[in-house]
């Protein structure tokens, strides 16, 4: 131990030096090469943000070119091959590449933040993943510049997607990159599941922590039990086109309903996987923009978990259609209803803040306000389809699109915008525009709910989803024209959001380190943060420590970590007390090395199986570059 | 605002040899997201037993019993071998854990040859039908598993050999004993399933 005892612990606080050291030890090299050498979770999470919000207009551009080609019937502006390359990848893309990671990513930032630490308990691993994901994404959508763009569904269904009906490599990139990045969704998981449990900081038991934390931990845990089940299937399908094997032939003895099971098993939570830090959002953004602590902390703590649970037994209702027992149909309906119970209690526990409070209606707020319209009309139909005869009528038709585009859309993305605005200052250390952020709020929600809702409609009138285009005797057109220019509008809204972001990052007000007026602790950092996050490690007492601070005029850290090397403090899982100091690593290269070699595997093995052998030894000699130990072995 | 000392965190130990590790929770994450995997190939592996009409299909029999049980013996003592490895460096003994280690590398690898054996003596392809295809997978699965921590251990054995590991810099070796018991212990569902499933199934 080399650290001097101080004269009094004020010296140690004070020492002006300190900064600057720990600066030096936290910092991230410079430079090009220095760029994939970066482990710190503030970068991580900026580039997993920044990526998956390219990957959103990239499939949002999709998207519009899917609505385009509806706009009318029978028009000629793309044709059924590319329409399917289209809604496959919007699907798929929506999900796996921008969902999910976009979520990580806010996530992987403001956790550690959040919970007053200085990283993440692995940050080589947390570069890993966002490589695996970053190639794994310009895999799958250069495919589509390739022409072999998987076109079976996001879903993926087999017997359509085996190799009789799905010929070319379309499916072959969707099984394997969705097997790669899920990788890297597991490696994020673990780490935001370690990182809440043992490097909270002192003083933060787990009934202190911020909502979003609770969220964003019960969003890991899902993560950790249903990404397997796609991983298995996606497997089963690759090795069914790739080395012949029969686990979905029905010749030979295969049963193609195993993927449905699979791929739902795990589908169905990932919709809640996208859903739930979304409501830690809209629980963060309440608090500070009605200025008083949530109505409902326990209720809103235990109805997270609990959506969390039942989310698992909810798979069977995707698949009503299929001719499975009544009696397991009877129990699934029950389970998916159930949902709406700790759904409910959230929405009650929200409006409960709200109710008498003096809010501020800054644009967070609103796009808070937006989710409140919209995703309660996207549960209700959500209630409604998962009754069996109602479900049966509707089934693969737009009622169904309109209703997982009122569930994700305004579950998700709406929150999302919101905690963009909302994070925004924290992060670049600038302001957005308010008023654009309004504009863009207003059109978004008015687009939207035109784009949508008509879309209940033609379902009810039997437009099938997954279509190309329709006959004019069939009358579906003026709702369809009606959409499109409601996802235009939509498009606008979203399109001024990225304006107000560009503009802000180029001259943009200055933000105060708390200009939201903020209780949670990633606000005690400055805008943006410093490599080391917090100067002093603070100690919580409450679950509004800057409010405490504001009011007492002082507040409590820890002491004693060292500065020149890259320490953090472990704390017990329930009740947050020190129990041991962890040295974490410093920048390589070997993350991105591994991720590399791990994907000259999942690529390879779309042509030949003989990649998978080479990327296995490869991977397993970059991991013990990535860990052997270096001299001098440390021994303090 | 003024800032008080809360905490002071210079004596606390950092060396994390147990629960208070990170990657003690890292590898405990890894080991769950694997067993889900496991599980999820058990249930499809019984999905396609119970809707298949015969298991295994008609002219097929069982696979043999005698050769995977020795494995099964095999793996339970590497994971003992391994575990008094583990015993040896908490008490500072570092050549204990490397001969340890390294007897468990050799049983493995053992496995390794037998199972190679036994998967080139079997009659039928994973190409022939659903129940080849998914007694050949998760064959494989385990497989690929018992080489990585052959390989994993190996790379253990050699730090171990140079004296490396101490009494407190042990966390690898707890790391890397945790993630061997899990595949050794997988193997215990899939012996099951594979060679006692069909006996107890088709009877």
């Amino acid at each position: 131990m080399t650290l001097e005892t101080p004269a009094t612990p004020h010296d140690r606080i004070d020492s002006a030096e300190q900064a600057t050291q720990l600066e030096r030890t936290w910092h991230s090299p410079g430079g090009l090469l220095g760029w994939f050498t970066h482990v710190n979770q503030r970068m991580i999470g900026k580039r997993f943000i920044i990526t998956a919000f390219i990957f959103f207009l990239l499939a949002g551009i999709l998207g519009i070119l899917i609505r385009l080609q509806l706009a009318g019937p029978e028009q000629q502006f793309i044709g059924p091959e590319l329409y399917n390359q289209f809604f496959t990848m919007h699907g798929t893309v929506m999900m796996f590449f921008f969902a999910i990671p976009v979520m990580e990513g806010f996530a992987i930032y403001f956790v550690p933040l959040m919970v007053g630490t200085r990283d993440m308990a692995f940050p080589r691993l947390n570069a890993f993943g966002y490589y695996v994901y970053l190639i794994g994404g310009i895999v799958l959508f250069g495919s589509l510049l390739l022409s072999m763009a998987p076109n079976a569904g996001w879903f993926n269904y087999v017997p359509l997607s085996s190799k009789l009906y799905s010929p070319g490599y379309g499916v072959d990139v969707w099984t394997t990159m969705i097997t790669f990045i899920e990788v890297s969704a597991l490696t994020a998981a673990v780490e935001l599941i370690v990182t809440t449990l043992r490097m909270r900081a002192p003083g933060m038991s787990l009934n202190r922590m911020p909502l979003f934390v609770w969220a964003a931990l019960v969003m890991s845990f899902m993560i950790v039990f249903a990404m397997p089940a796609v991983i298995v299937s996606s497997t089963l399908l690759i090795l069914d086109r790739l080395v012949d094997t029969q686990f979905f032939i029905v010749e030979g003895g295969g049963e193609p309903l195993l993927w449905q099971h699979l791929f739902w098993y795990f589908g169905h939570p990932e919709v809640y996987i996208i859903l739930v830090p979304a409501l830690g959002m809209i629980s963060t953004i309440i608090i500070t923009f009605t200025r008083r602590p949530i109505y409902g902390y326990t209720a809103l703590v235990l109805s997270v978990v609990a959506i969390g649970f039942v989310s698992f037994g909810l798979w069977v209702h995707h698949m009503f259609t299929t001719g499975l027992p009544q009696l397991g149909m009877s129990f699934f309906t029950a389970a998916s209803v159930t949902i709406a119970i700790p759904s409910g209690v959230q929405i009650f526990c929200w409006i409960a803040s709200l109710w008498g409070a003096r809010i501020r209606f800054a644009t967070p707020m609103l796009w808070v306000l937006g989710f409140f319209a919209i995703f309660v009309i996207g549960g209700l139909t959500g209630v409604m389809v998962a009754s069996i005869p109602f479900d049966t009528q509707v089934h693969d038709t737009f009622f169904l699109v309109a209703h997982f585009h009122y569930v994700l859309i305004g579950g998700a993305v709406f929150p999302l915008i919101g905690a963009t605005y909302y994070w925004w200052p924290k992060i670049t250390g600038r302001m957005m525009s308010e008023t654009a952020g309004k504009w863009s709020f207003w059109l978004a929600f008015i687009g939207f709910n035109v784009t949508f809702f008509p879309m209940h409609q033609l379902g009810l009138e039997g437009m099938p989803r997954r279509i190309y285009t329709y006959v004019e005797e069939m009358g579906w057109g003026d709702l369809n024209l009606l959409a499109t220019i409601g996802s235009l509008v939509l498009a606008t809204g979203f399109g001024v959001t990225l304006i107000n972001a560009i503009w802000s990052v180029l001259r943009g007000r200055r933000a105060e380190p708390n200009p939201w007026g903020a209780p949670t602790l990633e606000w005690a950092a400055d805008s943006p943060p410093a490599s080391y996050n917090f100067r002093h490690i603070p100690v919580v007492e409450s679950r509004w420590p800057l409010w405490d601070w504001e009011q007492a005029g002082e507040r409590a850290v820890v002491t004693g970590l060292r500065h020149d090397r890259r320490e953090v403090v472990l704390t017990s899982v329930l009740d947050a007390k020190p129990v041991g100091v962890q040295v974490l690593p410093a920048p390589t290269i070997w993350p991105f090395v591994s991720a590399v070699a791990a994907s000259m595997g999942f690529i390879g093995i779309i042509f030949h199986p003989i990649f998978f052998v080479i990327a296995f030894f490869l991977v397993a000699f970059t991991l013990v570059a990535w860990f052997w130990p270096r001299r001098p072995w440390r021994d303090d | 605002m003024k800032v008080v000392q809360g905490f002071d965190v210079s004596d606390m130990t950092r060396f994390n040899p147990d629960q208070r590790a990170p990657l003690w929770w890292g590898i405990l994450g890894l080991i769950t997201i694997e067993s889900a995997v496991v599980l999820t190939f058990c249930v499809s592996y019984m999905y396609l037993a119970a809707y298949a009409d015969t298991w295994p299909p008609r002219g097929e029999s069982a696979p043999p019993m005698l050769w995977p049980s020795i494995n099964l013996g095999l793996l339970m003592l590497s994971s003992l071998t391994m575990y008094l490895a583990g015993r040896a460096i908490k008490r500072g003994n570092q050549r204990g854990l490397a001969i340890g280690v390294t007897a468990s590398v050799l049983l493995a690898t053992t496995v390794l040859v037998l199972r190679s054996l036994e998967l080139m003596a079997y009659e039928f392809s994973w190409k022939d039908h659903a129940y080849g295809s998914i007694v050949w997978t998760i064959s494989g699965f385990h497989y690929v598993h018992v080489t990585s921590i052959v390989f994993g251990s190996a790379v253990v054995a050699i730090l171990a050999w140079r004296g490396y590991f101490t009494r407190q810099r042990q966390i690898g070796v707890v790391v890397d004993t945790n993630y061997w018991y899990f595949v050794c212990f997988a193997w215990i569902p899939f012996y099951l399933l594979l060679y006692w499933g069909p006996r107890v199934y088709g009877q």
